[in-house]
């Protein structure tokens, strides 16, 4: 298959903005400063900050249950007592600066960062945090890992063509919680090298591992794998930037340097619907590399009072992992490899302008224009797919490396009709180009118009509202059937799409009265008219209101509402034909929150108290002839969470604090609702639970402040 | 349509500068406003802990010759402007001339209050400010900031959520729903993914597009592969939800009907897939655990030579 209509990039756009760049750094003129006579300004009353000054809190927190949902981010996901331990701190001398924060240190959530320098010299951060993400805690697999690219079963395990005949699975399973835990390092410095010259230098470390849920396939029959994972990626930055009166110029080097320290997983197959195949395998993340040169600069005009960004940058990805063979079954006969490796290259290429001026009286126009190109110059050539480790195909078939080029082109005006009242509109084009797709060329073009209204002045109205056409040259239909798609079909991203939308916003804070009231909403109505099969609607309706009361300087309350609905419908065709099955999604989301903050009670005492409903329901309808007479139940979620914290004041550097939290998560799904391992006949799950889950939490501590400049 | 429009854009820049041409900004030479004795006149009343917490910040480094503070600085004055009247004796009953202050009631307009940040921060920030959303829907820079705390809360993972979302209501919202990134827990920031300062990317992404900006974390899914699926290599939001969703893995819409959105082959892809596939009826691999995901697990791409079908 041959690239079917791209064209070769025009090279332009570099040289348009060097001439764009150096004609603006020839213009303007730096605004003039105010001469003031500073000789008696002593500063004598200023308490410049010099020596140290620190703060620890330090305390027990118990967590009364082990979670999933309600530890996931927090490290607190199990059972016991943990330290709680935060800092912060900081040096001063006259001509440097040092600042150092710590928190979380007693858990799998910690962070640390360290920063410092002398100020408009040079300056230096380090930076260190962990991510502990929790999936099921209630999941069990018949699988042991044995390092982290092989699953064996255990030794006499039965395996069977279907899962209710592996007499062994029940006593076999073991627990396994799905989960990942990311540890990011980050360094960096910056240095003035002469005023408004700044090279600086950045490193980042990530490392993710943990175990995930991965499946893997044998003809009709699948295994859950409790997939072990270790992933590094190393990113470094390096800039040099310009800044001066009339704007900044900056060229950089980006490098991200993603290893995935396994390249395959083997498992051995519990499924014996394959003579054979009993040790399967599939292939991990490969190994990627992605460099860019990028290139910004911002532009200011303040005599004709307008702003000028630009940014220009070219990237390559690189991906070079050798291949596995074919398969990993010894009674196939393996033929050669095209290739050892993919060679894998993808050049990027991104362009952006923007302009806004405010040169003519109470208007504001904004241009805006975006170039971004994929070009995937990843070698194809034809393989001979084995399937699933049990079939040589007998097929020949090609890989499609994917191009795109996109382009965005937009514009907008403000115009201020009375010093209360600010109309705008705007317009916007999208291109995009693809190969190897069903549509080659679509465009979409977007108006709005918006009004700005302070009605009062502690009143203010803000509504949009607008429309997007997207239209496709042509749904290729034989490239379709080649793929062998329902010709009728349109895939929602290259489909005919009319979206009206509208968003609102109202903030009410009277000057005379404590309080504030805003009101935030957003629709979003997307239709696909055109599309016999596939999605066919599409529609967004999200609120939210939010209170404050200040009752004093020392007491306020806050509560906050939303509602979310997110709705689609899609048609789909069981006999290849014509659409005989239709279904509709119905997401609603409400959210209720509400709190108060008492400051200095009785002079040393604070209490704050939060809380926080979510409640999630799904509704999925499936009808037509085809769909049966049984209706999904809905998929729910409640989650209840509160916290209620008191920090007593014993001294200028002593407090005593204390933190209650309560927290319930309930779900409903019936994608995992009694769905054990051996539910599926052909499928051997890993039997996650929705999630119930309820958490108490304690923290009692004490905050000591100490340090040479401390209490000024 | 290519960059080959580009050439658009430079004259209509050279447009918007005829049109400002001749009417610049008259320049402010006045020496005259300032008060006697600088930070001195101001601190004689202004004596309180949120004021004088200032000088823990970088605003208040004698050495930095850049900072309102360095020698030859306007001191307070360098941001909250001339305030020899303010400072000045006033007879009795008069009410004191006001200063520029960085709130709502202080009498000047956002723009007004914003340069004065931008006097100092306008060569690094003027450009990209002025090109992103929040000039147009006024937003002031102490509407985020808070120049005065030893530690500007926006600038601390714990701190930035609920700044931002102050205005970004809908955004909290999804933040809450059950599967989303840690943003509303304070472990992530909203600057992880969005460079709020403007500049050129559509929803003031932090990198060049949707994808160069999940990878920062996820570069696993960067690729390329042998075996592309086509949408992932174009834009991670047309499967996913970032700030939220009802659906694990942030999905937009659940499987098996998310894949049947694009996938109509003849055959399981397009079977009509109903609570007859619940247990307690005929379980349905295509419907029960990771649906579609229980055999085509490699849905990001597969570099395994017999991969075309995304289950190696």
């Amino acid at each position: 298959m041959t690239d079917p209509g791209l064209r070769p990039p025009d090279p332009s756009p570099w040289h348009g903005m060097l001439v764009l760049l150096g004609c603006a750094l020839a213009a303007g003129s730096a605004a003039a400063q105010p001469v003031v006579d500073t000789s008696e300004w002593k500063c004598e009353f200023c308490p410049f900050e010099d020596g140290t000054r620190s703060e620890v809190t330090a305390g027990l927190t118990s967590v009364s249950d082990d979670t999933a949902f309600l530890g996931d981010a927090s490290g607190l996901d199990e059972e016991g007592v943990y330290l709680a331990l935060d800092a912060t701190g900081s040096y001063a001398a006259e001509d440097y600066r040092l600042r150092w924060s710590a928190e979380d240190l007693g858990v799998d959530a910690r962070a640390a960062e360290v920063e410092g320098g002398s100020p408009g010299r040079y300056d230096y951060r380090i930076a260190y945090r962990e991510l502990p993400r929790r999936a099921f805690i209630t999941t069990r697999t018949v699988f042991v890992a044995d390092g982290d690219d092989r699953l064996r079963l255990p030794d006499g395990y039965v395996r069977a063509p279907a899962t209710g005949d592996m007499s062994t699975l029940a006593a076999s399973l073991v627990a396994r919680d799905i989960g990942g835990d990311r540890r990011r390092l980050a360094v960096g410095a910056g240095v003035e090298l002469v005023e408004g010259l700044r090279l600086s230098a950045d490193y980042r470390r990530q490392e993710h591992d943990g175990v995930k849920i991965r499946g893997g396939a044998l003809f009709t029959s699948a295994s859950l794998l409790p997939l072990p994972f270790d992933y590094r990626t190393d990113e470094a930055e390096l800039a040099l930037a310009y800044a001066g009166e009339r704007g900044r110029l900056s060229l950089g080097w980006y490098l991200s340097d993603f290893g995935n320290l396994n390249e395959s997983i083997a498992w051995d197959s519990p499924f014996t619907t394959v003579a054979g195949a009993d040790t399967l395998r599939m292939a991990r993340a490969p190994d990627n590399k992605f460099q860019q040169l990028r290139l910004s600069a911002g532009l200011s005009f303040p005599a004709q009072r307008t702003w000028l960004s630009l940014s220009a940058a070219s990237g390559r990805i690189e991906q070079d992992q050798a291949f596995l063979p074919y398969t990993i079954n010894p009674d196939l006969a393996a033929a050669a490899l095209p290739a050892p490796n993919l060679a894998g290259e993808v050049d990027t290429a991104n362009y952006a302008l923007a302009i806004t001026s405010t040169a003519i009286e109470r208007v504001r126009l904004r241009a805006s224009y975006r170039y971004d190109e994929r070009d995937n110059r990843t070698p194809q050539s034809d393989w001979g797919r084995v399937i699933v480790d049990s079939f040589a195909s007998g097929e020949v078939e090609t890989n499609r490396p994917y191009s795109f080029r996109r382009t965005r082109l937009g514009l907008e005006a403000d115009y201020d009709l009375l010093e209360s009242l600010r109309v705008s509109a705007g317009i916007e084009r999208r291109e995009h180009e693809r190969d190897f797709q069903e549509v080659a060329e679509q465009t979409e073009d977007t108006g709005w118009g918006r009004v700005r209204w302070q009605a009062l002045p502690s009143l203010q109205l803000d509504a949009r509202a607008g429309s997007a056409r997207r239209e496709i040259d042509r749904y290729d239909e034989s490239l379709a059937a080649f793929f062998g798609q329902n010709p009728l079909l349109r895939k929602y991203n290259l489909a005919f799409r009319y979206r009206r939308f509208g968003d609102l916003a109202i903030a009410w804070a009277p000057a005379e009265l404590p309080v504030s009231l805003g009101l935030s909403a957003l629709l979003t109505d997307d239709s696909y008219t055109r599309s016999e099969l596939g999605m066919t609607s599409g529609d967004e309706q999200l609120v939210a209101l939010d209170f404050g009361w200040t009752l004093s300087a020392n007491a306020s309350v806050h509560a906050s509402a939303g509602l979310d609905r997110i709705e689609s419908t899609q048609r789909g065709s069981q006999g290849f034909g014509a659409a005989d099955w239709d279904a509709a999604w119905d997401d609603r989301f409400l959210t209720l929150a509400a709190g108060f903050r008492l400051r200095e009670i009785g002079e040393n005492l604070d209490l704050e108290f939060d809380y926080l409903r979510s409640d999630g329901s799904s509704e999925l309808k499936v009808g037509g002839p085809l769909a049966g007479a049984a209706a999904f139940p809905d998929i729910e979620s409640d989650w209840d969470s509160l916290r209620a914290g008191l920090t007593w004041r014993r001294s200028e550097t002593l407090s005593i604090t204390a933190e209650l939290g309560w927290q319930r998560f309930e779900t409903e799904d019936w994608a995992l609702r009694n769905v054990a391992p051996a539910t599926i006949p052909v499928v051997l799950t890993l039997g996650a639970a929705p999630w119930d889950e309820e958490q108490f939490l304690v923290t009692v501590g004490a905050r000591y402040r100490f340090g040479t400049a401390a209490g000024r | 349509m290519t960059a080959r429009r580009l050439p658009i854009l430079l004259l209509l820049a050279a447009g918007f500068a005829l049109l400002g041409a001749g009417r610049g900004i008259a320049q402010d030479e006045e020496t005259a406003g300032y008060s006697r004795n600088g930070a001195d006149s101001c601190l004689g009343c202004h004596e309180d802990a949120v004021t004088l917490a200032v000088f823990r910040t970088p605003h208040a480094v004698p050495s930095d010759p850049d900072s309102p503070f360095g020698h030859g600085q306007l001191q307070c004055e360098a941001c909250h402007g001339p305030g020899g009247a303010h400072a000045g004796r006033v007879r009795r009953g008069q009410e004191r001339p006001a200063i520029l202050n960085f709130d709502d009631d202080s009498g000047y307009t956002v723009e007004q209050q914003n340069a004065q940040c931008l006097d100092c921060h306008g060569d690094t920030l003027a450009a990209g400010w002025h090109n992103g959303a929040h000039p147009a829907d006024e937003v002031g820079c102490a509407d985020c900031h808070n120049s005065h705390a030893a530690r500007d809360p926006v600038l601390t993972a714990a701190g930035q959520a609920e700044v931002c979302f102050d205005c970004h209501r809908l955004q909290q919202n999804a933040a809450r729903r059950p599967f989303a990134h840690p943003v509303a827990d304070g472990r992530m920031e909203c600057t992880s993914c969005h460079a709020v300062h403007g500049e050129t990317v559509a929803q003031a992404l932090a990198q060049e597009t949707v994808n160069a900006t999940c990878e920062q974390c996820h570069a696993e899914k960067r690729g390329p592969y042998l075996w592309e699926h086509a949408p992932v290599s174009e834009d991670c939001g047309l499967c996913h939800d970032p700030h939220g969703s009802s659906h694990p893995g942030m999905l937009t819409r659940r499987g098996p009907q998310l894949c049947q959105g694009c996938h109509a082959q003849a055959g399981h892809p397009s079977v009509a897939l109903s609570a007859d596939g619940l247990p307690g009826a005929v379980p349905s691999r295509l419907l029960l655990g990771q649906n579609c995901l229980n055999c085509h697990s490699q849905v990001h791409g597969s570099n395994h030579p017999s991969g075309s079908r995304l289950m190696r």
